[in-house]
């Protein structure tokens, strides 16, 4: 299967990335072929998995202290173009 | 890293609404770009969230008179957890938009409810409700100006027996007043579109509080494809209760859904239950009492303090010292008459030591807040009642023969 142009357009805006040219294109699809190969296992039944580490991938839960902030100089200093501590963006 | 009081406050909030708390709940990545969203993804539960399937119940007026009270209910789809954005404004005179990232990545909690109600009253009645649970349960402060609470609200019209309609999303509503008046607008202009043989579309609208409508927000593009995928690196919450406690597992790690419902509070509509029970006053004084912070406090620390009967001392909260309030745009906190001076006068009342022309005057003096008791206010203004029987009889007397021929033609009929 053919990765159309308006799929290609679609994915470009969403992720925006260049595809470039025919090779990037043709890459793409080798891409997406490569990961189909997963539809040739049989999962029916088998709960997906989250991780290879199964049960013992605990999920961390961090008490409810504020332990670092007040870096609003530093974190500012990022932007090229600030206005009374806001970070500036174009419009809409 | 997740935030264990916001896996808590979740709990406490789906446990509140009825729901059945998801044991394992997963965290997914919603992609999107905007410039409040510094990552281009927002952590979210798309797959399972936290908590399904829930109600909320809430009360409506019918009519003018609040003595006719309705209970309706509203389902809840689910409670999810998710990151909150930064805050844009937008500064269309300058062409930019300025972005404050101090809230983005905090904790929220957002709540689907299913399409129950019928009509902004509903809406803003339900949403109160809402405020006063979330306030109760300490889940949050849920003041809508401060962006403690927002509410989207999903709108759509069809005819009886039809299938829905499409449905708008409307934003940028920032008070329950607002909401009440955004949802009746919307439902407006899609019969009246309708009507025109126009069609509705399936967009995010604006509400403007200064024209009182909605209007088409300029950004969004078409469907958004927000390319879901499980986020990589939060892996499954796991909830626990009294039956699958782990033996072994750090206390602090863990998180007991029983235990939690053990200690929720006593929820606004058990609280009303309990005043009405106990005190014996109207069920809409209940509802009044809880919609005004502190007020219910204020009643009962004066009902301790007198021997005036509760039904009787309702009278004075929600007529004089609720009116007055609001006259002058106080809360109860900031009340020059505090409950010891109330229970104070209201004894004096129920002594029969002024009548209760006099205790309403007292009671005008002492919202001056100047300090004077309100048996000093009685001293000063001569409001006593007479108690001297003797006395009473030639002051009746003396008025009787003064008016001897009115008083000749009352008693011919």
């Amino acid at each position: 299967q053919k990765v159309s142009l308006e799929v290609l357009d679609h994915l470009e805006h969403l992720a925006l990335v260049d595809f470039r040219d025919l090779e990037g294109v043709e890459r793409l699809q080798k891409a997406i072929q490569f990961a189909d190969q997963l539809h040739e296992v049989n999962t029916d039944g088998v709960e997906p998995m989250d991780s290879v580490l199964e049960d013992r991938w605990c999920l961390y839960l961090r008490e409810d202290y504020v332990t670092e902030g007040n870096c609003t100089k530093e974190l500012l200093e990022n932007a090229r173009e600030t206005v009374e501590e806001y970070f500036v963006a174009p419009p809409g | 890293v997740l935030n264990r009081r916001c896996v808590e406050a979740a709990v406490m909030t789906g446990l509140a609404l009825h729901c059945h708390i998801n044991k394992k709940s997963l965290f997914d990545r919603k992609h999107y770009f905007y410039a409040d969203l510094p990552a281009g993804y927002q952590i979210t539960q798309q797959r399972v969230p936290i908590a399904v399937n829930g109600s909320l119940s809430y009360s409506l007026c019918i009519g003018n008179k609040m003595s006719q009270m309705v209970t309706k209910t509203v389902r809840i789809k689910q409670i999810q957890l998710e990151q909150d954005s930064g805050k844009s404004l937008h500064d269309d005179t300058r062409s930019q938009t300025l972005v404050d990232l101090n809230r983005a990545g905090v904790g929220l909690m957002e709540l689907v409810m299913e399409p129950d109600m019928c009509c902004g009253e509903e809406a803003a009645a339900a949403v109160r409700e809402l405020q006063l649970i979330l306030q109760t349960l300490g889940s949050s402060q849920a003041v809508m100006a401060e962006g403690q609470l927002r509410v989207d609200a999903n709108v759509s019209v069809h005819h009886p027996g039809e299938p829905y309609g499409v449905r708008t999303e409307v934003k940028n509503i920032n008070s329950i007043r607002f909401l009440a008046k955004a949802v009746d607008y919307e439902i407006q202009r899609q019969i009246k579109e309708l009507g025109n043989g126009g069609t509705i579309l399936n967009e995010t609208r604006a509400f403007d509080s200064k024209l009182g409508c909605t209007v088409p927000m300029r950004d969004k593009e078409g469907k958004q494809d927000y390319r879901f995928m499980p986020e990589p690196n939060l892996p499954p919450l796991i909830l626990y209760d009294a039956k699958s406690l782990p033996a072994n597992m750090n206390h602090q790690q863990v998180i007991n859904i029983d235990w939690i419902h053990e200690r929720l509070p006593d929820l606004p509509s058990v609280k009303r239950e309990k005043l009405v029970e106990q005190y014996g006053i109207l069920p809409e004084h209940s509802f009044t009492l809880l919609n005004e912070n502190g007020l219910a406090e204020f009643f009962e620390s004066v009902v301790k303090q007198t021997q005036m009967k509760p039904k009787k001392v309702i009278g004075w909260i929600l007529n004089d010292l609720l009116s007055y309030l609001k006259q002058h745009s106080l809360t109860v906190k900031e009340s020059p008459v505090s409950s010891f001076l109330l229970a104070d006068l209201l004894n004096l009342l129920e002594k029969k030591e002024i009548s209760s022309t006099a205790a309403k005057q007292v009671l005008a003096e002492l919202w001056k807040g100047e300090g004077k008791t309100p048996l000093e206010t009685v001293k000063e203004q001569k409001l006593e009642l007479l108690q001297d029987q003797k006395e009473l009889e030639q002051i009746c007397q003396a008025v009787i023969d003064g008016q001897e021929n009115e008083v000749i033609v009352m008693v011919l009929g």
